[in-house]
């Protein structure tokens, strides 16, 4: 589940060029921190860092809890910003298949949003003691492949948006997959989340039916709160290797987007089952070489600590590669991927069901993938996967959908209004 | 926004706390503009009597003269009230405020159900969740400031906004 790996440390920034304040200042704070401490950043450490043509390997990860984050960016929030404990996933489907009724809900949540996320109550709210500032809350809309069937919008759809062919170790259920509209809703805990998601879905229901809807968790911070990378249920550290800086910008943003999609991203929600049982009986030997890297530190199996890079070339004493070939960390590499890569956004999930009037518990990981092109990084790296990845074993995709995430709205304005143009 | 007016809020305890007749720091010759925070009209999707809601919102006045709200015009009511709450027979009940509502320098007046409103009648449309309805606010001091506000849903029981029938008077 550590997806496709590339050997840079530095985390994703904040959502955009003009952070928010005080996410600007921790960040300069940090650089500057970097630099009293002795590290040579130098003339890297200035205005020129977010263009720097190598990431800076020392650069600070941003700080995960008790942030407030602008919808009013470039980009949404939601997507580089880091993964806070709590994230719900809420997709909704159309009531009548028509822009009026799209751009009303819209609005609406623009509206929402931009109250929720800075701490306010929204416009009408029943509860409005529970807003709160400082709880890194996010909430990121995405629209789902049937609104560019919509006449108006079919020359709009973002290059690569398409959905995910059938793949041959897929076992989807129909009740994870699709929708016209996503929201996730993410902050630092539940009670936020609830209260967001509900006024949200709320003000939803005249225009679009729920649909499926997905809670996870992440742990994106050590005991002392500082930012490390999560532990998917696997006990995997899980987003290793995860695109920085130019890198990410590249891999993620819409490469020369139409203007309605300037600052977007495509994204893909896989609700991924994971068979821990059968995890729990499998050797730590062999689960280190399913994946590729050590269990404890996350290090490749070729090297000590979690940020070096695959050395996929190394074999043993018996000639045999020291990272297997259908290892999960080598399948999915972009050495091994024409360059291919994604944002992973994981989020581990338990969920207890009622069958034949006995609770049946399942786990996995609600796998996001943000790509600026789904069709040309996503899909062809799932295909090389799903022919031959030793994780294959333990993990099954039980959902599937695709988003396309517009970029942030100004503050007089909503959300992916120039779609409508 | 809550924390800008908690931050006006402390000074205005602190200046009342001097007893000094300072300026406010905040005072400029053209005086820092009046704004509007979180409007919206209630849905009359459902409402027993559809030809009357209610638009709520926040008016922030960040400058050094106290305000008043004197009126407001909406191109889809025929008639528009500043309601406000009174005690009448041991009970709040809405009324028209006659000289408007009152909003005091470097503070703010929520407008919210359950308090004081802008009354919404004789409408010539309804208003369905999602619209947006245009609303010009009237000040006392003159000026006047656009809002679009957006409807949404029934949050509470509807005889809680509405006044024992208040007096007809054609709004401007």
């Amino acid at each position: 589940m550590t997806g496709v790996s590339e050997p840079t440390p530095e985390p994703a920034p904040g959502n955009g060029a003009d952070g928010p304040p005080r996410l600007q200042r921790r960040r300069l704070l940090g650089y500057a921190g970097v630099a009293s401490a002795g590290a040579v950043v130098g003339g890297v450490a200035g205005a020129g860092i977010a263009r720097a043509s190598t990431p800076v390997p020392v650069a600070p990860q941003p700080a995960v809890i008790r942030q407030d984050y602008s919808p009013h960016e470039t980009h949404q929030a939601g997507i580089t910003t880091p993964v806070p404990a709590v994230t719900r996933l809420l997709a909704f489907t159309l009531t009548e298949l028509a822009v009026e009724p799209l751009t009303k809900l819209l609005k609406l949540w623009s509206g929402d949003i931009q109250a929720l996320m800075a701490g306010r109550p929204i416009p009408g709210d029943p509860t409005p003691d529970l807003a709160r500032t400082g709880v890194s809350l996010t909430i990121t809309v995405g629209l789902g492949p049937r609104v560019f069937s919509l006449a108006p919008l079919r020359s709009k759809r973002p290059d690569g948006f398409v959905e995910i062919p059938a793949m041959a170790h897929d076992r989807l259920q129909e009740r994870w997959c699709g929708g016209d509209l996503v929201v996730i809703v993410a902050a630092d805990d539940a009670t936020t989340v609830d209260y967001a998601a509900r006024r949200l879905a709320r003000d939803a229901a005249t225009f679009a039916r729920p649909g499926w809807v997905q809670d996870g968790s992440w742990r994106g911070t050590d005991a002392s709160g500082e930012p490390v990378t999560g532990r998917n249920l696997f006990g995997q550290l899980d987003g290793s290797g995860n695109p920085s800086g130019d890198l990410l910008a590249q891999t993620v943003w819409a490469a020369d987007p139409q203007p309605w999609f300037a600052g977007g991203t495509t994204l893909v929600v896989r609700r991924i089952q994971m068979d821990l049982d059968f995890w729990d009986r499998t050797t730590a030997e062999r689960q280190e070489k399913v994946i590729g890297r050590r269990l404890d530190t996350g290090a490749p199996l070729t090297g000590t600590v979690e940020t070096d890079a695959l050395d996929l070339a190394a074999v043993g004493e018996s000639g045999a590669p020291v990272i297997p070939l259908d290892a999960h960390a080598r399948r999915s590499h972009p050495d091994e991927n024409s360059a291919r890569r994604m944002l992973r956004r994981g989020l581990n999930y338990t969920s207890t069901e009622v069958v034949d009037g006995r609770p049946v518990t399942t786990a996995g990981l609600v796998f996001l993938a943000f790509c600026a092109d789904l069709a040309e990084q996503f899909v062809p790296v799932q295909q090389r996967l799903d022919a031959n990845d030793a994780l294959n074993d333990w993990t099954t995709a039980i959902g599937s959908a695709v988003f396309a995430l517009p970029g942030g709205f100004a503050k007089d304005d909503w959300i992916a209004r120039a779609l409508f143009d | 926004m809550r924390r800008v007016l908690t931050v006006l809020g402390t000074v205005i305890v602190l200046a009342m706390a001097g007893c000094e007749a300072t300026p406010s720091p905040l005072a400029s010759s053209d005086g820092p503009r009046l704004s509007v925070e979180g409007p919206w009209v209630r849905t009359t999707t459902g409402a027993r009597d559809a030809t009357m809601t209610a638009a709520f919102l926040t008016i922030v006045n960040p400058g050094d003269a106290d305000v008043r709200l004197v009126g407001a015009d909406c191109a889809d009511a025929a008639m528009v009230q500043v309601h406000e709450m009174v005690m009448a027979d041991d009970k709040m009940v809405m009324q028209e405020a006659k000289d408007g509502l009152f909003v005091p320098a470097g503070s703010h007046l929520h407008l919210t159900p359950g308090g004081p409103h802008i009354m919404l009648m004789q409408l010539r449309t309804g208003f369905a969740v999602g619209d947006q309805v245009a609303l010009t606010l009237r000040f006392s001091d003159g000026s006047t400031l656009a809002v679009t506000a957006p409807v949404k849903e029934f949050v509470e029981e509807e005889d809680h906004y509405h006044s024992p029938s208040p007096t007809p008077s054609p709004s401007s």
